[in-house]
């Protein structure tokens, strides 16, 4: 069986924990319980992760849908570096960050699905798996008339190439006839006024 | 003229889906809050501290979908203080519909999770698909949806999961803080005050439910889009987790934690008990409370009115509970039992291998199977799943059927693209390394080839070809296939079917790819040429991208050279055309290619012209 990609599995597990870490810590706080401030950490938390997880990190083999606007946060998450890129590392970040939010009623769902996620992240980092952003590829502008080195010196009908003494240019390539160096047998002149 | 002269038979579905979803939830959840047996289990769990105050507060209280934001007193409310000037401490009390909640939340679960296992029995569909039973098209369309359908059911059961997970944590809080000695029995808690997440993972029901939350949470993570595009095999190995989602909701529902009362006439709720032990509460239960708001502006000398009006009956005997059947049997028990004897059946009808009969190696990494089996049958268009189990013990794979089963002739065919590492190895199987270079004429090794299974033939929606009088095929690489076996039936008879006219489109990238099929296309259209209808089958092939020097498909192809285009196709121009030619008819449009064409011609389809003549998309829906 082909490898498995984990990572991007754990990254779409950790996205959705983190939100419902949101939700569960809104309706903590919103509500009052008891150990309220439990509440404000896992929306605190929650955000953090969000943010983490945003940015999909890079395939090995093929193309990786980018999620919207993600490119921002690309560029701030690989400021840092190994800390974000290596995936041991985000797994006990996730386990920590989960244990406070699981003594709250509310939040405890967030705790068991971010555990989950950070599994997952270990399984993934066990087999070598790493968090490359995606770059993405500065557009090519057409470089208009970038071939046009020298413009032809020669009216139509030109000599072929390999008579002519300057290189041919892709433009006037396309409907010319080529054919042989034609001398013709009366002057011609322009008539054209 | 409108665009659409038929009506689109899938919004009626949706509709009649979504108010069968609203009737539930409604009928639910005005039992839970107006029934007389659900009286005391009601006032348990909190609801009418708050909610008859909030009935009286009135603009006070914006009532959103039933999650109520009051401004509440935070002690037990006094209706008598209602109109005084005391200071209100704004208290969110959006926690006081639990039970209401949690119980409409799952009817409508149960409803989906019934309803979300009928799209995946295929041959059931492919069965219905092909029946004279279901002989209008529109109809047949339906089942085109049956995917969009299942994620439907999918989405809105992760919704009510969470509103049921999230009203029943409430309840849970309430058991444990209104815990009274009078209802031991109706209290799931033990002990007052105890910590609800003990009566969390301590119960049948919350156990279940925990576990139930966690397995949903693993399939839905793995279902979207992205991971169904990169790893597919995450996603169809967590979606089998389903048997276990079910087997633990038979278990959940069986735990009994909400009862209703049984003696309603000895004991009707808000009687008044001659022992002494009061069953009456400060406010009246909810359905006599309509006259308390139509008399309380004028103050509280009101309700010594009312109690007389009021019958007060004397209790004879102590409320009995008991718990509700199970409800969630009933609904899953038919699907989860078809769906059983499908796959049973399919699994039963694949168990033998199919006989290889040759295997042929096409340009551009194609492969093509031909094969036998007994008592196969498909029509053109359907697709089968091959399994292969010395290439992997656990993978299957769809592949369409080029060529199709008919009276005279046994052998069916599937063009595999080599693409991935299932194709790559089953191709190393099936053909030495050293030859796979060359196009070589098909040599018999059956003794030599890998043991395959086969399951299906199921339905796609290209089935439907046939079926119009003009029809409009647009392939792009090797999604050809599905026409191909269209193709190979016509050659075999024509006659048979509605088709008087098709358009057949064909675009690829490389001009290799035409080898596939060009000797089926020149031997149709000499057949059609000879039958005096030349303009059966009007093939357009186009090769999209020029880095080719070779402009001709082969020597012997004359038919197909004439009929080659370089660069993409115009779908206006190829649309006005169409139109103009097969003035007021339906065309049938069924594209197999990347989304952009797909797109394209759904914009297209949708658009009038000005010739009468209606395009009819017809849209499969790969993962």
């Amino acid at each position: 069986m082909r490898q498995i990609e984990w990572a991007m599995w754990a990254n779409e597990q950790a996205l959705a924990s983190g939100l419902i870490l949101i939700t569960g810590g809104i309706v903590a706080t919103a509500g009052q319980f008891a150990q309220w401030y439990l509440g404000t950490y896992s929306i605190a938390a929650g955000v953090l992760i969000c943010l983490l997880e945003y940015p999909r990190g890079k395939r090995r083999k093929g193309s990786t849908m980018e999620r919207c606007g993600q490119k921002y946060l690309t560029r701030v998450v690989k400021v840092f570096g190994p800390l974000t890129s290596n995936y041991y590392i985000r797994a006990f970040l996730h386990l920590g960050l989960s244990v406070p939010a699981g003594f709250l009623l509310a939040t405890i769902l967030g705790t068991a699905c971010l555990a989950i996620a950070s599994s997952i992240y270990l399984l993934a980092a066990v087999q070598g798996e790493q968090w490359t952003p995606i770059e993405t590829k500065p557009k090519e502008r057409p470089q208009v008339g970038g071939t046009i080195k020298q413009p032809p010196s020669n009216p139509p009908p030109r000599p072929p190439a390999e008579a002519r003494k300057k290189p041919s240019e892709e433009e006037e390539g396309a409907g010319v006839p080529v054919g042989g160096p034609q001398e013709n047998p009366m002057p011609v002149t322009d008539e054209v006024v | 003229m409108s665009e659409y002269q038929s009506p689109h038979r899938g919004g009626h579905i949706a509709l009649i889906w979504l108010s069968l979803n609203v009737l539930l939830f409604w009928k639910t959840f005005l039992l839970y809050n107006q029934g007389p047996e659900y009286h005391y289990l009601h006032q348990m769990l909190g609801d009418t501290e708050y909610s008859s105050l909030c009935y009286t507060v009135g603009p006070c209280c914006l009532s959103i979908l039933y999650i109520r934001v009051c401004i509440c007193k935070s002690q037990t409310p006094n209706p008598s203080l209602a109109h005084s000037s005391l200071p209100w401490q704004p208290q969110v009390c959006f926690l006081s519909l639990g039970l209401c909640l949690s119980r409409a939340s799952a009817s409508v679960l149960n409803l989906n999770c019934s309803l979300i296992l009928l799209p995946m029995c295929r041959m059931l569909l492919a069965y219905l698909r092909g029946s004279q039973k279901v002989p209008s098209r529109r109809t047949r369309r339906l089942l085109d949806k049956s995917r969009t359908f299942h994620t439907t059911c999918g989405v809105t059961i992760c919704i009510f999961s969470g509103v049921h997970v999230a009203a029943h944590l409430v309840n849970a809080l309430n058991f444990s803080v209104n815990y009274c000695e009078d209802f031991v029995e109706l209290n799931a808690a033990r002990y007052r005050d105890e910590d609800p997440r003990k009566l969390l993972f301590t119960t049948v029901p919350g156990l279940t439910g925990a576990c139930m939350v966690l397995v949903l949470f693993l399939m839905i993570t793995a279902s979207t889009y992205a991971i169904r595009v990169s790893n597919y095999d995450i996603f169809w190995y967590t979606h089998n987790l389903f048997l276990v989602f079910y087997m633990l909701l038979m278990l959940h529902v069986s735990g009994g934690l909400l009862k209703y009362q049984t003696n309603l006439d000895t004991h009707p709720p808000g009687c008044i008990n001659l022992n002494g032990t009061r069953y009456q509460n400060i406010h009246l239960p909810e359905y006599l409370s309509e006259h308390f708001h139509e008399s309380f502006p004028g103050g509280f000398s009101k309700p010594d009115e009312l109690t007389q009006n009021t019958f007060v009956k004397i209790c004879m005997e102590e409320p009995r509970f008991q718990a509700n059947f199970p409800q969630t049997w009933l609904w899953i028990s038919g699907p989860l039992c078809l769906y059983c004897a499908e796959r049973l059946y399919r699994r039963i009808r694949s168990n033998k291998p199919v006989t290889i009969i040759s295997v042929i190696n096409h340009p551009s990494d194609v492969l093509e199977i031909r094969m036998v089996k007994e008592n196969f049958k498909a029509r053109p268009g359907q697709y089968i799943i091959l399994h292969c189990p010395s290439v992997s013990a656990l993978e299957n794979h769809p592949f369409t059927l080029t060529m199709c089963p008919t009276e005279t002739k046994a052998t069916f065919g599937v063009h595999l693209k080599i693409v991935g590492d299932w194709t790559e190895r089953f191709r190393d199987l099936l053909l030495p390394p050293s030859s796979q270079d060359s196009e070589i004429l098909p040599f018999i090794q059956s003794r030599n080839y890998p043991k395959l299974y086969i399951d299906g033939p199921f339905g796609s929606p290209f089935e439907d070809s046939l079926n119009y009088e003009v029809s409009l095929c647009v392939a792009g690489g090797i999604g050809v296939t599905p026409f191909a076996s269209i193709l190979n039936t016509l050659l075999d008879d024509w006659k048979p079917y509605r088709l008087r006219r098709l358009y057949f489109i064909w675009v690829c990238r490389d001009i290799q790819s035409f080898r596939w099929f060009a000797d089926l296309l020149c031997v149709l259209y000499n057949k059609f040429w000879q039958e005096n209808r030349p303009d059966y089958v009007n093939i357009q092939l186009y090769l999209s991208q020029t880095d080719g020097l070779q402009k001709i498909i082969g020597e012997k192809y004359q038919a197909l050279n004439s009929r080659l285009f370089i660069g993409r196709p115009r779908w206006k121009l190829l649309f006005n055309e169409i139109a103009k030619y097969n003035r007021g008819k339906t065309v049938g449009v069924f594209c197999c290619g990347p989304n952009s064409i797909s797109k394209t011609l759904h914009k297209l389809s949708n658009e009038n012209n000005s010739y009468g003549t209606r395009f009819e998309y017809n849209k499969e829906s790969f993962s």
